[in-house]
């Protein structure tokens, strides 16, 4: 299986350097697979997330994903539109527009037309479960629901890597099981490549490899022969 | 959804800041718009005034010092004099009397070639022009208006009576209230045949009338003077570049203060956004999109208000002016200045707070609580 991740020795520092974020991380992570990073808040877990999305740049080594050097390449917007999508722990969703309105904010970087545009956000929609929601505003929907519609929001443009920064964080444990299976049954589906940050251990243990964060290093970079023998959700 | 969509409902989120915006905005434009329209207003009836056919300008005696309607007189061969001057293309002699007219024991009578009344600027409003020598007189329709008469009434003047056979109106305020009549007859109740007060004079087609003027002041300059009604259109020309100067200032001000108060309602905007405008970076909008759009949105916001301060300036002007005695005239012209202002302080206003927008980083716009 061919890496879509292939991460050398990367540095991340802020405040000129005082705050080693990232302090020579080395990563590769296959096609497919679904991986999940764990580690004490503030350990680095979400700034490795904004690289391998390219919301921010590191101050070295390098970062390959998808095909894009992170690094070198000028055309990151392109790189988030077409191979990202992101779930926050926050939904994010803009309140002044319906919920499908919202899942169609990603494709305004596509070729579709506004129809075609409209027909995809609703599949994706029935996919998690909200279809009779969709011209709702997201004010009128439960935290859980919102967190549905921004995992429908991150496959708006078919994405090669969904990247969820602890997606479920602010929901209950049952809500959160749910969803997070939810997301684990789409990434299946679509054979999308998963990559959850987690405080939970029962939701990072789903994961094909477990990878452990502490001060900016790898402590974990988890078994990647498990991969074959996948954890039955049911 | 179209992207058109998303920015056109983006500013109304925020319906106290829009509205203030709005308004702020539309105040300027109701200035330009009314402004503009009284302008054209004014430079309409300016034109009308100077192409109607009044004269270019006017004869009188020297001693009387230049006024246009003196009671001295001249002798009424100057008119041939005139006449025969280079350029001149035709002169004719008014009469200006003091005598009884109506119940007024004193009042001016005018005497003027029936021919000649398009060169003093009269205009018949109704009935017809008097005929030469006979007892007929016209009337100024504020005078008409004032004494109760009209056309086929009688009026007595200087102890004859004379039949009204018309109304007219003139652009000339000396003489919108005035009483005419044919200079002959005027010569004939005065036994007087050979004194005139004022020649009006009209210059050949294409002739500077200012050269013709001096020409005969250089003639003639002894004993008449030319009073030049040139001179007052330049003095109506300067007011109404200064009104239109003052448009301009005016616009400007509205200028600037309406992208003051963009820049700030967009600002606050994109800073309350800024979580919002890191999601949009996080699925992939290039900066070109996110500055299309707080500029659009900015559009949005001055183009509403060029609409609205259009049909309130419109509707406002056309309300009020008739009662200050104003005919605002309002051309395509006024209207595209309008849409340009509007324009060109969506764009000042969007472009800074957008540019600020583009410039944060994702990560930095996503941690932002
Ligand atoms: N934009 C930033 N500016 C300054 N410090 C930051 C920034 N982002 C992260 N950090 C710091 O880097 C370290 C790692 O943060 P983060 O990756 O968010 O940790 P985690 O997600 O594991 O809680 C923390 O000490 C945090 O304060
Ligand atoms: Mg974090």
């Amino acid at each position: 299986m061919s890496n879509i991740v292939e991460i050398n020795n990367l540095v991340k520092t802020y405040e000129n350097g005082h705050i080693k974020a990232l302090n020579g991380i080395d990563l590769t992570i296959c096609e497919g697979e679904f991986v999940s990073i764990i580690g004490p808040s503030g350990s680095g877990k979400s700034t490795l997330l904004n690289m391998l999305g390219a919301l921010d740049l590191p101050d070295s080594g390098s970062i390959n994903v998808a095909g894009y050097d992170l690094v070198s390449n000028k055309n990151l917007n392109v790189f988030r539109a077409q191979k990202i999508g992101f779930v926050f722990q926050l939904h994010n969703l803009i309140p002044n527009l319906s919920v499908v309105e919202n899942i169609e904010i990603p494709m305004f970087t596509s070729k579709l037309s506004n129809s075609e545009m409209r027909s995809r956000a609703l599949d994706l929609l029935d996919a998690v479960g909200l279809r009779d929601k969709a011209s709702l505003k997201p004010s009128k929907l439960s935290g859980g629901e919102r967190q549905r519609v921004a995992i429908a929001r991150a496959l708006a443009n078919n994405p090669s890597i969904i990247l969820a920064d602890e997606p479920t964080g602010s929901l209950d444990s049952k809500t959160s099981t749910k969803i997070l299976k939810q997301l684990i049954d789409l990434h299946r589906s679509n054979n999308v490549t998963l990559i959850i940050v987690t405080h939970d251990m029962d939701v990072a243990n789903l994961a094909d490899r477990v990878i452990e964060v502490l001060d900016g290093k790898l402590v974990n970079a988890g078994d990647n022969s498990l991969l074959e023998n996948k954890i039955n959700l049911d | 959804m179209s992207f058109l969509k998303f920015i056109i409902k983006n500013p109304f989120r925020r319906k106290n800041s829009a509205i203030l915006s709005i308004v702020g905005i539309c105040i300027g434009i109701v200035v330009i718009v009314a402004l503009g329209g009284i302008t054209n207003g004014l430079v309409s009836t300016f034109e009308e005034t100077i192409h109607a056919g009044g004269a270019d300008f006017s004869i009188s005696g020297k001693e009387t010092g230049g006024s246009a309607y003196g009671t001295n007189t001249i002798d009424a061969n100057w008119t041939d004099k005139i006449a025969n001057v280079s350029g001149v293309n035709e002169a004719y002699p008014i009469y200006v009397v003091l005598t009884s007219v109506g119940d007024d024991y004193m009042n001016t009578l005018i005497g003027i070639d029936p021919n000649g009344t398009a060169l003093a600027d009269l205009s018949i409003n109704e009935g017809r022009i008097f005929k030469d020598n006979a007892s007929e007189a016209i009337l100024g329709k504020i005078y008409a208006e004032d004494k109760g008469l009209s056309v086929g009434d009688s009026i007595k003047i200087d102890g004859e009576d004379f039949k009204i056979v018309g109304i007219y109106e003139t652009g000339d305020s000396n003489m919108a209230g005035g009483v005419f009549t044919s200079i002959s007859k005027v010569g004939d109740l005065m036994d007087d045949e050979n004194s005139i007060s004022n020649i009006y004079v009209k210059v050949d087609k294409g002739a500077d009338p200012q050269e013709v003027a001096d020409r005969i002041d250089a003639m003639y300059g002894d004993n008449i003077t030319t009073v030049s009604s040139v001179m007052e259109m330049n003095q109506m020309a300067n007011m109404l570049n200064m009104l239109q100067a003052s448009s301009w200032g005016i616009s400007l001000l509205a200028i600037v203060v309406g992208a003051l108060g963009i820049i700030n309602t967009m600002l606050m905007s994109v800073f309350e956004r800024t979580r919002e405008i890191g999601v949009l970076k996080a699925v992939g909008w290039s900066n070109r999109k996110i500055l299309t759009m707080i500029v659009g949105e900015s559009l949005v916001i001055t183009l509403l208000s060029a609409v609205i301060g259009s049909i309130i300036g419109v509707v406002l002007c056309s309300v009020l002016c008739p009662m200050m005695g104003l005919n605002p005239l309002f051309t395509p012209y006024i209207f595209i200045q309008a849409f340009g202002i509007a324009i060109i302080v969506g764009i000042i206003g969007g472009l800074y707070p957008a540019t600020k927008a583009v410039k944060l980083p994702p990560t930095e716009a996503l941690r932002y609580e």
